[in-house]
């Protein structure tokens, strides 16, 4: 995936400064979080409970922070949630959606309480699920649905009110990896092409960081870093090899040692990660492969592990005080 | 010619909105709007439309049957205040125990509320917009009947004060059908709120409508036992009321209190409608307690709707 287009326009769509959200039980959810979210794609790292829906929901202005406070392009949560509320549009994580009637009436009515008048809306909701790759199953009421193109219904829903921001929760959830690399390539190109700006909120980093241009991660409520996704990736590129043996992988580790390569072992089973350093790469794996007739099942390129990056740094962060620290996005 | 077999995606690319938007009010408005459809069953299947027009006919019936009555010469055989109370007390039971739930229990039980949270909408607005849509659901089954037995009346009468004088007998009872829309909506959505699944609402609303009913009419009937018989505090049915009635034991005051049905009809006899077909006689003073129960089990209901719904929008 190619980094941030030219188009993007470098502009703080999201602003929080010491945002603060403690639950009446005493729960923490959010805990001084000062972060800024540019235009484009932005994944949202972070565990499970980590505060990524808390932040959502205070962003949208349905839950008031204790602390704090945050700007949705340009508007006070806290006082202005209609306004943020018409200009964004929001998938959340769960289902959502109502079985018993057609996607082409159920976005049309999700239109209609984005405040777009009846025939408008009739007209963006066919749009909407044109674009998520809807055609003629829209008309089929929605509980015959296969997952992913109910995740693409919840996705149109969001865009029917024509956003200028748009906030996903963990939106390749219960998909297959067909219907996730799909429902990325979706993020990627509203993202990019329709100029609409993305928060995508997941805990799956190496899933995301293929269709993000900023990553903002957070953990216990606090910001662990924000940053654009090259800064994390440098101009690293790997060969991921995946050979279904034990003794073959180290093997072959060896083996690409000896052709001038630095293999690592990769995070799962069977796998290594060799720095990619043009053609020769590919052709040094090839050789050792067949040399040592592995069985090899997957050989894909991609960025270093921003996980791993993720990782190393979270320890720093973690034990400093991250608490009021401002990172910006670029 | 040569045929090209692949399909060609003509991209148009994405088109921002730049019409108008409408405002917080016009949303609700729609909300209401469409779910007062949905109380019918418009916009969805056949299957959805045969509880509420069975109920609906069912409900005119006596109407129908009175306009044949009528034409023959006849007074008409039903008073707009009470109409036929059984069948208006179990006709409105399984409308908003069935419809009820139609409104809100779905949206619940498929977990769209967050969608509507996430747009202009308050909290408080859907529940809003709800009740609207559900009291006028309620306020067209009562009042359909009421305007097909007044139609159905006048069509047999002669001149302007024959129809004034008719005119006149049916405003009680428009009103007195706008006090059961009002109750049996809120009810009915308040309890329906707590479920999503369609059988646990339809039947709690059933069995709380039900039930407070059957004790109240059972408390009234023992407690006017006590003082010489039903009959001499209740008319024995249709027929003028004895003008000699004594006055209403606080036995049978407060057993009306226990169910919806019977405070309103207190309600009706304390504003001065006879007896006659109905359950509770003339509380008098005692009537004021009828209006302030009413008034805070409604108050109560709308609350607790607005509650819930401040909690689901967070949910």
């Amino acid at each position: 995936m190619e980094p941030s287009p030219p188009g993007v326009i470098e502009t703080a769509v999201i602003d929080t400064v010491g945002l603060t959200k403690v639950y009446p039980g005493g729960v923490t959810a959010l805990q001084g979080l000062t972060v800024t979210f540019a235009a484009g794609v932005t994944g949202l790292i972070g565990a499970n409970g980590a505060g990524k829906s808390t932040l959502i929901k205070t962003l949208l202005g349905l839950l008031a922070p204790t602390g704090g406070t945050a700007t949705v392009l340009g508007h006070d949560c806290v006082s202005e949630g209609e306004k943020i509320r018409q200009l964004v549009g929001y998938m959340p994580e769960h289902d959502c959606l109502p079985a018993d009637v057609s996607a082409t009436e159920f976005v049309t009515h999700m239109g209609r309480m984005s405040g777009i008048p009846a025939t408008a809306a009739k007209e963006r909701a066919a749009e909407a699920l044109r674009h998520v790759g809807l055609h003629e199953e829209r008309y089929r009421q929605i509980g015959t649905y296969s997952t992913g193109m109910k995740q693409r219904v919840k996705l149109a829903q969001a865009l029917a009110g024509d956003p200028r921001l748009l906030l996903l929760d963990e939106p390749t959830n219960g998909l297959d990896p067909a219907g996730r690399t799909a429902m990325l390539e979706l993020i990627e190109r509203i993202g990019h092409e329709f100029g609409i700006s993305i928060v995508v909120a997941s805990h799956l980093l190496s899933e995301i960081e293929r269709v993000c241009d900023q990553l903002v991660a957070i953990e216990g409520g606090k910001l662990l870093r924000a940053d654009s996704i090259s800064s994390f990736t440098g101009a690293s590129q790997v060969l991921l090899v995946e050979v279904e043996s034990d003794d073959g992988l180290e093997a072959l580790i060896a083996d690409l040692g000896r052709r001038g390569l630095a293999p690592v072992k990769g995070k799962d089973r069977f796998q290594a990660l060799v720095p990619l350093a043009g053609d020769d790469t590919f052709d040094a794996v090839r050789d050792s492969v067949a040399g040592l007739r592995l069985p090899l099942s997957r050989l894909e390129q991609r960025r270093h592990q921003v996980e791993e990056l993720f990782h190393d740094d979270t320890v720093g962060a973690l034990s400093g005080d991250v608490a009021g620290e401002t990172a910006n996005v670029r | 010619m040569s045929v090209n077999t692949e399909s060609v995606i003509h991209d148009l690319g994405y088109k921002r909105y730049d019409g108008p938007r409408l405002g917080r009010a016009e949303i609700v408005r729609s909300l209401a709007w469409s779910s007062f459809r949905a109380a019918f069953g418009f916009g969805r299947s056949f299957k959805a439309k045969i509880v509420p027009f069975l109920i609906l006919i069912v409900l005119c019936l006596p109407a129908i049957i009175n306009a044949d009555v009528v034409s023959g010469g006849a007074h008409r055989i039903l008073d707009y205040d009470t109409y036929r109370p059984d069948l208006r007390i179990f006709g409105m039971l399984i409308f908003v125990a069935v419809q009820a739930p139609e409104l809100v229990s779905r949206d619940l039980r498929s977990r769209v509320l967050p969608l509507y949270f996430s747009r202009p909408l308050r909290p408080a607005d859907y529940p809003a917009a709800k009740f609207i849509a559900f009291f006028s659901a309620c306020l067209v089954m009562m009042w359909v009947p009421l305007i097909a037995l007044y139609l159905g009346t006048v069509a047999s009468l002669h001149g302007g004060s024959q129809i004034w004088h008719e005119t006149q007998a049916l405003f009680p009872g428009l009103l007195i059908g706008l006090m059961w829309a009002i109750v049996l909506a809120a009810i009915g959505l308040f309890l329906a709120s707590f479920s999503g699944r369609r059988a646990f609402a339809t039947g709690s609303i059933a069995i709380f409508l039900f039930l407070t009913w059957v004790l109240a009419s059972i408390v009234i009937q023992a407690e006017a036992v006590k003082v010489g018989g039903i009959h001499a505090v209740q008319g024995p049915g249709p027929g003028p009321i004895q003008a000699t009635a004594p006055p209403t034991p606080t036995g049978v005051k407060i057993g009306g209190l226990f169910s919806p049905y019977t405070l309103m009809d207190g309600i009706r006899t304390w504003f001065g409608a006879p007896l006659k077909n109905g359950q509770v006689p003339d509380p008098h003073s005692f009537g004021i307690v009828y209006a302030i129960v009413t008034i805070a089990l409604v108050a109560g209901c709308l609350y607790g709707l607005v509650v819930r719904y401040r909690k689901a929008a967070l949910s």
